[in-house]
């Protein structure tokens, strides 16, 4: 086996491994079929999966078993949705109550635990992008630092008048620049109601006095942010509703994450910018009506013809938002879907499937392999009034590399 | 003690009533505080007899077992293993990198003493799992303390200590509060166990490996393994070498060896392994690799018992199951035969006549051929409870009757002298997914059952996980967490178990919580809602493990 970096060599061991299996009649390994020539690179640069820890805790362990299958099926960035409205359970040295707002003592990571996050997935060939999600998304920074609320009363978004808010996020972007090594960093921007910034006096009277109107604050503070970070010597990732409603004002290197649905990359490359695809539609693990068959067949680059725009689609990601997912289904929730995704972002275009079905099998065969790898990937299944193709149980007995 | 004057002894009086309060706020906090928040026993199942205090000890950097004054040697690393698994479980949820030896060193714990009295690493029914553990050690304070009679015990013990001991997200070490613990525990029953069915899914080993993990972290000690039935065959039978083309696939199989490495990997951490071969119903597979097994080729079940090579399999397959399985107990099944196709098919329509038995007949005949076969391989006998229901009095004395129908047959099954093992469906039956897991705690074994002498014959009990809807996917977080509540029932003495099984709520959640911290997928406890069954139900909303 021959790379260049010894992360393509684990890559190589990966592929390898899946040549491998046990014969019955010899009982030692055989490899068959060979002589094997295999000669693979991956398609895209960017093959990730989302993880939210702040819907639900989700302890080491898992998260590590999370991170096992993604190499397996040659997944490469673990986006860490950390913290979000419900809660924040990771450690800020520099802010030491904002984990206050974790949902128990218990249910919090030390950054001793980042860390080892980020050493396990490493040595698996896995680069972690941390998303510290602002201004929405961020009440439960409050509860550590109640001051960050525009009021009691009205706690999201952060409050955009307060230069604490931004020493805080400073704060965190220094602690996360000592332990979340990747050259990017995601601040979402996403789903911002500013409402309780107009109805909370103060916030305001220093919208009035600074001429800007909701969205020339939400424009500010987003602008802000993305300041605070590439002085921490990042570059940014923020979720596409700041393209869509101020694209030409971010940060030109900034990447879009697109996720509100189809056609939105094809707009972001046009304008010179960077592209991550996650469009909900078909990439969302958490919409559990969603097949394994539109994971496969969710084309990052449709629409989108011209050499040098598609080369600013650095990816795509599929995403494991936590409000119904905890320890005990994320894996099934996660596979085998992801794993048709993870082809579509590894395998050269005219290699992949024209028809999601010729596929079946080898998906099957895979989803099995997972399974004798101790990752609990849930059947194919049809979508049946039974069963939702996310998350389904078998419905019978049977075989595995047919169920 | 000197004379005291009037001020002093009303002080001295506000002291005594504050100590007599604070007692009793300590006793009540025992048995009330139950919930989640620092306060309360969190031990599950809970133990015989426990005793704690207020202060707090931390686990040292280099905790060490020590067990110089062990009569057992522990040759085959059981307790080393045991004990690396412990340091691993509770060391695995968080980064442990603060300093113990910057902390006062009174109040580090440097190691656990352990004496294990018996020589002997033997595993089987009915061995001594007592154990008592001291945190600190009363002679050597820096040292907690544990005595059992095997190494089994020993393990449990390890178990118990494993739920005292939690992170301190300030000092970065591992403490365990509301020392001194005095614990005192053994099981209520013998027999706790959990089944698995690898014939209606295949399960992997490293799947069937993490529920042997999680029964040790739950005190279950029986794995009951239903390894073939009508849908696939998957274990390797050496006499009979075509018997498991009846696995679903070829990688859906079982080799001897993985038998063999189940067992071993299950007896490390004190689980017996029960094996079934169900006859003569529940057998359809094993004609797959030979037809003749059939009563015909459009009539495959039960077994034809008109057959003599029937009973030729049957005694290879118990032979090579005696070189694997060494369990007293191996389970014979015998529930849910249909004998229709004995009497449709010609053949052994005719045998019947011949041996001039009607169906009920031959099937009570093939149980009592099985039964004989299994005692000359050294077995003693478990069978499902229509073989009592039909002909208890012809059973071999010595079996034991699995209850699974119902409830009421237990109690009938000691009056007439037999030992009995309890899953009724109704409350027991893991793929129920609508029974509740205050259902599952509130099965009580010997309901009904008031003597004392039939009380004992009542082994124990088990709930069923059945595998028509569990693969490798969803098998954990169907098992528990219903299965630990049942646990408790069957490891924790009667007068300490909760009354209202709500009680507990908060208990089970914690522990249920636990789970998940090493890795096992355990499902929320759950309201029964529209929108969930109790069993395998996925959280509804965001929110603490705590309280969903």
């Amino acid at each position: 086996m021959q790379a260049q970096t010894v992360y393509g060599a684990l890559h190589g061991l990966q592929t390898l491994s899946q040549l491998c299996q046990f014969n019955f009649s010899s009982r030692v390994i055989e490899i068959l079929m060979t002589p094997w020539i295999i000669n693979d690179q991956p398609r895209f640069s960017f093959r990730g999966l989302l993880i939210d820890t702040s819907r639900h805790y989700q302890p080491l362990p898992i998260i590590k078993n999370v991170i096992d299958s993604m190499a397996y099926a040659k997944l490469n960035v673990l986006h860490w949705h950390i913290v979000d409205t419900q809660s924040f359970p990771l450690e800020i040295p520099s802010y030491p109550k904002l984990w206050d707002g974790a949902y128990s003592t218990s249910e919090r990571y030390t950054m001793a635990d980042a860390a080892e996050i980020v050493s396990y997935a490493q040595k698996r060939g896995i680069n972690v992008l941390a998303e510290l999600d602002v201004p929405g998304h961020a009440l439960s920074w409050g509860k550590g630092y109640p001051s960050l609320w525009p009021s009691k009363d009205c706690q999201e978004p952060l409050d955009v008048s307060n230069e604490f808010t931004f020493k805080v996020i400073d704060g965190i972007l220094s602690d996360f620049s000592k332990v979340f090594k990747y050259k990017f960093v995601h601040l979402g921007g996403d789903e911002v109601n500013t409402s309780c910034w107009t109805l909370t006096p103060h916030v305001s009277k220093w919208l009035k006095e600074h001429s800007m109107n909701e969205s020339q604050a939400y424009q500010y503070f987003v602008l802000q942010a993305q300041k605070i970070a590439l002085l921490h010597g990042y570059e940014i990732v923020n979720w596409e509703e700041t393209f869509n409603n101020f694209g030409n004002k971010l940060s030109p290197k900034t990447v879009v994450h697109n996720w509100l649905g189809g056609g939105v990359a094809q707009r972001v490359v046009a304008a010179g910018l960077r592209c991550i695809v996650s469009n909900q539609d078909k990439w969302y693990l958490d919409h559990l009506d969603t097949t394994w068959e539109q994971f496969y067949m969710n084309e990052p680059l449709t629409n989108i013809t011209k050499s040098e725009q598609q080369k600013l689609v650095i990816g795509g990601e599929v995403c494991m938002w936590g409000e119904t997912v905890d320890a005990s289904d994320i894996q099934q929730t996660i596979w085998p879907r992801a794993a048709a995704a993870a082809e579509r972002l590894w395998t050269p275009y005219d290699k992949l499937a024209k028809e999601a079905k010729q596929v079946t099998g080898r998906l099957a065969h895979f989803r099995c392999l997972l399974n004798q790898r101790g990752i609990a990937a849930a059947p194919l299944a049809a979508d049946t009034p039974l069963t939702q193709p996310g998350r389904s149980a078998p419905l019978e007995p049977g075989s595995c590399y047919l169920q | 003690m000197w004379v005291l004057g009037v001020t002093e002894r009303r002080v001295m009086g506000a002291f005594w009533v504050l100590n007599l309060v604070l007692f009793l706020v300590q006793v009540v906090g025992i048995k009330g505080a139950h919930g989640i928040g620092e306060h309360g026993v969190r031990i599950w199942p809970m133990p015989l007899s426990v005793s704690h205090g207020h202060k707090s000890l931390y686990v040292g950097k280099d905790f060490k077992i020590m067990s110089q004054g062990s009569k057992y040697k522990d040759a085959s690393g059981i307790l080393k293993d045991g004990f690396s698994r412990f340091l691993a479980v509770v060391k695995g949820a968080h980064v442990v990198d603060g300093d113990t030896s910057k902390l006062d060193q009174s109040r580090v714990l440097q190691g656990l003493n352990v004496f294990i009295s018996s020589t002997k690493d033997e595993l089987q029914y009915g061995i001594d799992e007592s154990y008592k553990l001291l945190v600190p050690s009363p002679d050597k304070p820096t040292y907690a303390h544990l005595e059992a009679q095997t190494v089994y015990g020993a393990l449990h013990g390890l178990q118990t200590l494993s739920q005292l001991c939690q992170f301190n997200f300030s000092s970065r070490v591992i403490e365990i509060l509301m020392t001194p613990w005095i614990i005192n525990d053994q099981p209520r029953f013998s027999f706790r166990g959990l089944l698995i069915d690898t014939s209606r899914h295949y399960q992997p080993l490293p799947i069937i490996k993490n529920v042997i993990d999680s029964m040790a972290y739950a005190k279950l000690n029986v794995l009951h393994w239903h390894i073939v039935d009508t849908q696939s065959f998957p274990l390797e039978i050496p006499s009979y070498p075509k018997l498991w083309d009846g696995a679903y696939s070829t990688s859906e199989r079982y080799t001897m060896a993985d038998a063999a490495e189940i067992v071993s990997y299950a007896q490390k951490r004190g689980i017996n392994v029960l094996a079934e071969l169900d006859v003569p119903g529940h057998a359809l597979s094993w004609g797959k690799g030979y037809p003749s097994l059939w009563p015909s080729k459009d009539c495959q079940e039960p077994l034809d018992v008109s057959n003599e090579f029937t009973f030729k399999v049957i005694d290879g397959i118990l032979s090579d199951f005696s070189k694997v399985f060494k369990y007293k107990f191996v389970h014979l099944g015998g529930d849910e035969v249909n004998t229709s196709c004995w009497t449709l098919t010609p053949h052994v329509s005719k045998w019947l006549k011949e041996h001039s038995m009607n169906e009920s007949q031959a099937y009570q005949y093939f149980v009592l051929q099985a039964q004989k076969i299994a005692l000359l391989h050294g077995y003693e006998i478990v069978n499902w409870e229509e073989t009592f229901n039909n002909f208890g009095n012809k059973l071999s004395p010595k079996t034991v009757v699995h209850n699974w129908l119902g409830g009421g047959v237990a109690q009938r099954v000691v009056a007439a002298g037999l030992r009995c093992i309890v899953s009724n469906q109704d409350k027991w039956y893991l793929d129920h997914l609508d029974t509740t897991w205050e259902q599952f705690y509130m099965n009580e074994p010997l309901t009904n059952i008031t003597k004392s002498e039939q009380q004992k014959l009542v082994i124990g009990g088990e709930v069923c996980m059945w595998g028509e809807t569990v693969d490798a996917s969803d098998i954990q977080q169907t098992i528990w967490p219903r299965a630990a509540a049942a646990a408790e029932r069957l490891w924790t003495p009667y007068d300490k178990l909760a009354k209202e099984a709500k009680q507990v709520t908060g208990r089970l959640a914690h522990f249920r919580c636990l789970l998940n911290q090493r890795g096992i997928a355990a499902a929320p406890l759950a309201a029964d809602t529209p929108l969930t069954q109790p069993g395998r139900s996925a959280p509804l909303e965001p929110g603490s493990c705590y309280l969903q």
